[in-house]
């Protein structure tokens, strides 16, 4: 029985992939290119800045970046959660 | 280590912040943004704590300290950047003239506060890797 379920989901799964797969335009194909487009031509005007990499990054891309520093935030919490010790050196501050 | 090599990190040290800072903050304008200006920042953290010992260098800047920063900058960019998506991105950008250093919207202060996230994040990871 769970054999059967698997292959029902992974033939589900195929069919999924395979059709997503088949409306990308072809290899190397140059039509369909309507986002790149839109930020050549509109980025300067939409986003004010000049460096159109850093206008895609912080602004047609905001959420994504945003995701990417919570990256960022959770790595260094981390490290410091996890890799810390009751006492590192004899420097150490005093926290008010 | 060497005096030489302590000598010449602290005279060089300044610069590579002003070097870092300048590249976050013409991000808008030229090449930049970020991630590079706090890969510079943090190769300077890196000078240092390889020329003096990780204790001295976690005496100036506490692992605390750089949590405190990094959760500023996190709000900072938090805020920045739903206000973008959402309220007031024309209003602002209308207002400026294009390729001067206050263009782009909020973007130079979204570069500095990034740059803070990306230092304190490879810094604590500077710090751990040394201890080791």
């Amino acid at each position: 029985m769970r054999r059967i379920v698997a292959a029902v989901l992974v033939i589900y799964l195929g069919l999924f992939i395979f059709m997503g797969l088949a409306s990308l335009p072809a290899y190397g194909s140059f039509e369909d290119k309507y986002v790149a487009e839109y930020y050549l031509h509109k980025g300067v005007l939409n986003t004010g800045s000049v460096n159109l990499v850093n206008a895609i990054i912080w602004d047609f891309r905001g959420y994504d970046t945003l995701g990417e520093e919570t990256v960022l935030f959770a790595a260094a919490m981390g490290v410091f959660l996890v890799v810390r010790r009751k006492e590192y050196g004899h420097y150490r501050k005093k926290r008010v | 280590m060497d005096i030489i090599v302590k000598s010449v990190s602290r005279i060089l040290f300044p610069f590579i912040l002003l070097l870092g800072v300048y590249i976050a903050v013409h991000g808008h304008l030229g090449p930049g943004g970020a991630f590079p200006a706090g890969a510079v920042i943090a190769t300077g953290f890196a000078l240092l704590v390889i020329a003096y010992t990780e204790a001295d260098v976690e005496h100036e800047l506490t692992r605390h300290e750089l949590i405190d920063m990094k959760s500023v900058a996190g709000i900072i960019l938090v805020v920045l950047i739903l206000n973008i998506g959402y309220v007031s991105r024309f209003d602002i950008i209308s207002t400026q003239t294009l390729s001067e250093f206050w263009s782009g919207g909020f973007t130079p202060l979204l570069n500095f506060a990034g740059m803070f996230m990306v230092i304190t994040a490879l810094v604590m990871i500077i710090y751990t890797m040394m201890r080791e």
